[in-house]
């Protein structure tokens, strides 16, 4: 074990006071202050609060795609303030799965290749990445539109496309901003109790960010942020 | 190679950018390569004057004629040694100038001791000397018409004073060669008949288009060409003395300083295609930020977007560039059978595109492939 895998390994996330400035011109921007949050392994926490609090910031410090003014962020036991760039990605394509509000699909690809695209970062030949993509389609439903583009496929099943694509890898933790905000009642639905049997029936830690009480209510637990602070 | 597909994706799924960015790198390419090959031709036919060859005309254009008496008092010019009268007869054959071949009445004795570059048999020699219709005709122009010694045909002067009410008939009397490697700018395409046939049909009109001399020694061509023209100063008609070198850029720089028109047209055009193709690829920018932004969450190392991005920039720049220069190999080739201007380039021995121009094409292709790269300016791009 490295020196800095040095978190406990039930604990998925933990977030140890951190605090996140912005530089804007001369003015230094306050997003997150000294927050503290851990988060165990198979966990589903929804993380609320009003637009500006940081909850953004939070889930993309977890992710490793932003990094902490100061603090420090531990992910499935890794330190993430002390890899490089080029190691944070890698550890990112490894350890995370992203599932975001608009879907982030590639339009020029299918549903098959858009799920297969994390795979292109592994060993793994064409056929056997061909197998998991597949895999992960027929879970989410969607076996039979594999060879669809996201312009023939409606909101709720670009989503799941999304959703098959940030489990691919099986990831640690699976980070999720708004998943359901562009979707209607029912295909939000739909995805949420994806995710739900994601968390319950493979075990995957999810960390989502939501306005939505009714997304947040599928969670184990909901933090509540405001201005950079977790007010319970 | 497993990201292959992503790239080639890209490129069909919007089929119609990707085809108009390639025309449009494709017509760049192509002016420029079939520009500067036809500059470069031109700068190399100048060079291949013969330095011995002074060519002496009317001071004030080629359109007008030197009196015939001028040919004896040139010749008597110390450090002249021969002289042939070139005339531009302007025949058209079949009366259709899409037929149309370079044509000159000259004096074939003097002719061919001037220009031994043109390579006739002696006995083909001999017949055109004494065949007051005779004619001879370059290999290429002999084998475009099927024509062998013996053969008959007609041209038509579109030049008024050679117009006679009726066409010149001509009788092959040889067929000429040259010796490409030691004559590289020799045309043989061209035709060539006797001025006395010339002269007597256009009822003695017939004046000296063009008067080529044979100097002692290229190192007197200074002193000779003013001796002559010092000669005609004071009459009616002066004349204009300079090596043949220089004849042939005069002759060109009557359209104009050629090479600067050229490649000012060709720049100003290809530059305009790049404001547009930069207008197309700032949309298309636009559009690839969030996939680009989106592969860098998903753990694509900088390095490898962008070298994703890079690739298919420079596989636009490659198909733009190809196609360049098949459309510019395609041009020039067919130019010397283009009417009139296939005239011009023809004297050119060097059209043909070079491996340097084609480096040029290439490497301006992948520039503008590397430019459009940058266009996309990917590695400021951070994850979504």
């Amino acid at each position: 074990m490295s020196a800095t895998e040095v978190a406990n390994k039930t604990t998925a996330v933990s977030v140890q006071n951190v605090r996140k400035f912005y530089q804007r011109d001369t003015m230094q921007i306050k997003v997150l202050d000294g927050l503290n949050l851990e988060v165990p392994q198979g966990e589903f926490l929804a993380l609320m609060g009003p637009s500006g609090s940081g909850k953004t910031t939070l889930l993309n410090l977890i992710a490793g795609i932003d990094r902490a003014t100061s603090g420090r962020v531990l992910v499935a036991g890794t330190e993430l303030g002390t890899l490089s760039e080029g190691q944070l990605a890698k550890w990112r394509s490894r350890n995370v799965g992203f599932i975001f509000q608009f879907y982030n699909l590639i339009p020029v690809l299918n549903a098959l290749e858009n799920v297969e695209l994390p795979l292109l970062l592994s060993p793994l030949s064409k056929r056997e990445r061909r197998e998991r993509a597949m895999t992960a389609l027929r879970i989410v439903g969607l076996a039979d539109r594999s060879k669809h583009y996201p312009g023939q496929l409606s909101g709720g099943q670009e989503q799941r496309v999304a959703i098959a694509r940030a489990v691919v890898t099986d990831p640690t933790v699976l980070v999720a901003d708004e998943p359901t905000g562009d979707l209607d009642h029912q295909s939000a639905e739909e995805i949420l109790d994806l995710m739900q049997t994601f968390n319950k029936e493979f075990g995957k830690t999810i960390v989502m960010v939501t306005h939505d009480p009714r997304a947040a209510a599928r969670a184990h637990v909901q933090r509540h942020l405001d201005k950079g602070v977790l007010t319970n | 190679m497993k990201f292959a597909p992503l790239i080639l994706k890209h490129l069909r799924k919007n089929w119609l950018r990707t085809l108009s960015t390639v025309l449009a790198m494709a017509v760049c390419i192509f002016l420029i390569c079939t520009l500067q090959t036809v500059v470069d031709a031109v700068n190399y036919g100048l060079h291949l004057g013969n330095a011995s060859r002074l060519v002496t005309r009317h001071y004030v254009s080629l359109v007008f004629n030197l009196p015939n008496s001028y040919k004896n008092k040139i010749a008597a010019i110390p450090g002249v040694q021969n002289t042939t009268i070139v005339n531009w007869f302007g025949g058209m054959y079949r009366g259709d100038m899409k037929y149309f071949f370079p044509n000159m009445a000259v004096e074939p004795e003097a002719f061919l001791q001037i220009y031994p570059e043109i390579m006739l048999p002696e006995d083909q020699k001999q017949a055109w000397f004494h065949d007051g219709r005779g004619c001879i005709v370059g290999r290429k122009l002999a084998e475009k018409w099927s024509w062998k010694v013996g053969d008959h045909f007609q041209l038509e002067s579109f030049i008024p004073p050679y117009r006679v009410g009726k066409p010149f008939d001509f009788i092959v009397d040889g067929i000429y060669d040259t010796d490409t490697v030691k004559y590289p700018g020799t045309d043989l395409s061209a035709m060539y008949f006797n001025y006395k046939y010339l002269y007597e049909a256009t009822g003695q009109r017939a004046g000296i288009g063009t008067l080529t001399l044979l100097i002692d020694d290229p190192k007197n061509a200074g002193r000779i060409s003013k001796a002559i023209d010092a000669e005609f100063e004071n009459s009616d008609v002066q004349t204009k003395t300079e090596t043949e070198q220089a004849f042939r850029a005069s002759f060109i720089a009557m359209a104009g300083n050629l090479a600067l028109l050229l490649n000012g047209i060709g720049l100003a055009v290809a530059f305009t295609i790049l404001l547009v193709t930069a207008n197309t690829m700032s949309i298309a920018v636009r559009e690839r930020q969030q996939e680009i932004g989106v592969l860098k969450t998903l753990g694509f190392p900088s390095g490898l977007v962008m070298a994703l991005v890079l690739i298919e920039a420079l596989l636009l720049g490659l198909m733009g560039g190809a196609l360049g220069l098949i459309l510019a190999g395609g041009a020039i080739h067919a130019l010397p059978n283009v009417p009139f201007i296939g005239d011009v380039v023809r004297q050119f021995p060097g059209l043909g595109l070079s491996p340097r121009i084609v480096s040029y094409g290439l490497g301006a292709a992948l520039l503008l492939g590397l430019w459009l790269a940058w266009c996309r300016r990917c590695w400021r791009i951070a994850p979504v």
